[in-house]
């Protein structure tokens, strides 16, 4: 992309953006020996703060040095804000490097992108303190250019970009995930819910995941335990009765059965990430079961040993 | 500092709620006369250029508390309601109690909206947490929030406020 771009030229008195950093008034340009080689520095000085900053003029392009907005692209920000764009990447680690590449890269569009997508994404859920600190960042950018751009001042340019972002008398709207899943159903993978499931950003996924599997835990220990009475009544009644009542039971296991099995089916498509933490579960949830069945069933066997007698 | 007449115990009161919420001093100077040229309702831009000052510190923050309606002001993107104003990053920042009909009452909704000018000050900007009192003022449920700041907000005006004691 640097070496797309086209050469600048500055001159003294340019007001220009330094990605990361902000708007920039240039207030020297010389020559200077640096080992043994002459060089041609641009120096430009800060406006926010006055720290000053030195750049070859060979590498002005490659850091993304850029002129400030003009309105015609300002006008373009807000009507992008205003939109409804796309919704921010539900994977915590691809959306951050997309969100540092729009705020090198992506000049006064990208840094709306990211003041957008995150302000979105935090109508779904609150964000994490990096990423709280990145949005925070990119609005002072953002702020601060257009403050530059339009010469106004930064309390109006941030109510101007607020009114498109959140219009007056309404409350921000709640958002749910199924609006990211459908924005990211292009993708062929489905690790990136995994992932966010996994990763701190994806609390809301997690009670409804372990509710699920509680409910599969005892249902697959009721299984066990009809299947350990049945076995346990077909020793002690008669064989007609036993046989049909093992029957009617495993008949009712085996449906217990294919409900897990088609759940486990279903949850296939799921990351293998996932599979581990279940598996643990449930076989915690079969092994208490078994215990408290097989406790069971000695008190089962007691009666029958009285009625022997 | 006031432009209008306002209880002193409120004002007080007032003075000790930002106490809490910076941790800095806050303290009522004295009241200044109204500016020429702001109009009714008032230009909050007008005014808080034109408007006296009074001897400070350097890195002392000046809040003007105003009776009258502050104008709704055109911006680029749209008119923007207009609670109170201020000079990011600078020392003046401008609240209006317009709407509240006694301060004793209204407090919290006060001091609401003077931390939030305030934060401005100290290079704080709109916060997405609506409890925070960096949330937009201009949505409904802003008034009736509590006069907190969320641990971002507060953690990062604690270090601004270091960075310019020292």
């Amino acid at each position: 992309m640097a070496e797309s771009a086209p050469q600048l030229s500055l001159a003294v008195g340019d007001r220009v953006v330094y990605p990361n950093q902000g708007v920039c008034r240039v207030f020297n340009v010389d020559s200077r020996e640096v080992a043994g080689q002459t060089l041609t520095f641009v120096s430009m000085r800060r406006e926010e703060d006055g720290a000053v900053v030195m750049v070859p003029t060979t590498k002005v392009s490659s850091i993304g040095l850029r002129k400030l907005a003009t309105h015609d692209q300002v006008a373009k920000i807000f009507a992008f804000l205003r939109s409804d764009s796309d919704k921010a990447d539900l994977d915590w680690k691809q959306r951050a490097r997309t969100n540092i590449d729009r705020m090198t890269q992506g000049g006064i569009l990208g840094l709306a992108e990211v003041v957008k997508g995150l302000q979105v994404l935090s109508e779904l859920r609150p964000l994490p303190t990096k990423e709280r600190e990145l949005y925070d960042n990119a609005r002072h950018l953002l702020v601060s250019e257009i403050a530059a751009s339009l010469s106004i001042s930064d309390c109006d340019a941030e109510d101007a970009i607020d009114l498109v972002l959140s219009p007056p008398g309404r409350e921000r709207p709640k958002r749910t995930a199924e609006e990211f899943k459908q924005a990211s159903a292009s993708d062929e993978e489905g690790i990136e819910l995994g992932a966010d499931i996994l990763s701190l950003g994806g609390d809301l996924e997690l009670p409804s995941d372990e509710e699920a599997e509680t409910e599969e835990a005892a249902e697959a220990a009721e299984a066990d335990g009809e299947e350990e009475e049945a076995a346990g009544k077909g020793r002690r009644a008669k064989a007609g009765a036993e046989a049909k009542k093992a029957s009617t039971s495993d008949g009712r296991a085996v449906a217990r059965h294919s409900k897990s099995r088609r759940k486990g089916a279903a949850e296939g498509s799921k990351p293998k990430a996932e599979a581990k933490p279940r598996s643990a579960k449930l076989a915690a949830a079969h092994q208490d079961s078994k215990a408290k069945r097989k406790a069971g069933g000695a008190k089962l066997a007691k009666p029958s040993t009285r009625k022997k007698k | 500092m006031t432009l209008d007449d306002y209880d002193p115990k409120q004002i007080e009161k007032l003075c000790r709620a930002l106490y809490t919420a910076f941790g800095v001093g806050c303290e009522q100077a004295t009241r200044v006369p109204w500016p020429t040229g702001v109009g009714d309702p008032a230009d909050a831009r007008k005014l808080i250029e034109h408007v006296d000052s009074v001897r400070a510190y350097a890195d002392d923050k000046i809040l003007y508390l105003v009776h009258k309606r502050l104008k709704d002001r055109e911006l680029p993107s749209g008119t923007a309601p207009t609670h109170g104003y201020s000079l990011y990053g600078k020392d003046r920042a401008l609240v209006t109690t317009h709407g509240v009909k006694n301060l004793e009452e209204g407090l919290k909704r006060v001091t609401r909206h003077s931390m939030h000018q305030l934060g401005h000050l100290w290079d704080l900007y709109h916060c997405l947490d609506p409890r925070c009192s960096m949330y937009l003022p201009w949505t409904p449920s802003f008034a009736s929030g509590d006069a907190i700041f969320c641990s971002f907000c507060r953690d990062k005006s604690e270090q601004k406020i270091r960075l310019a004691k020292s």
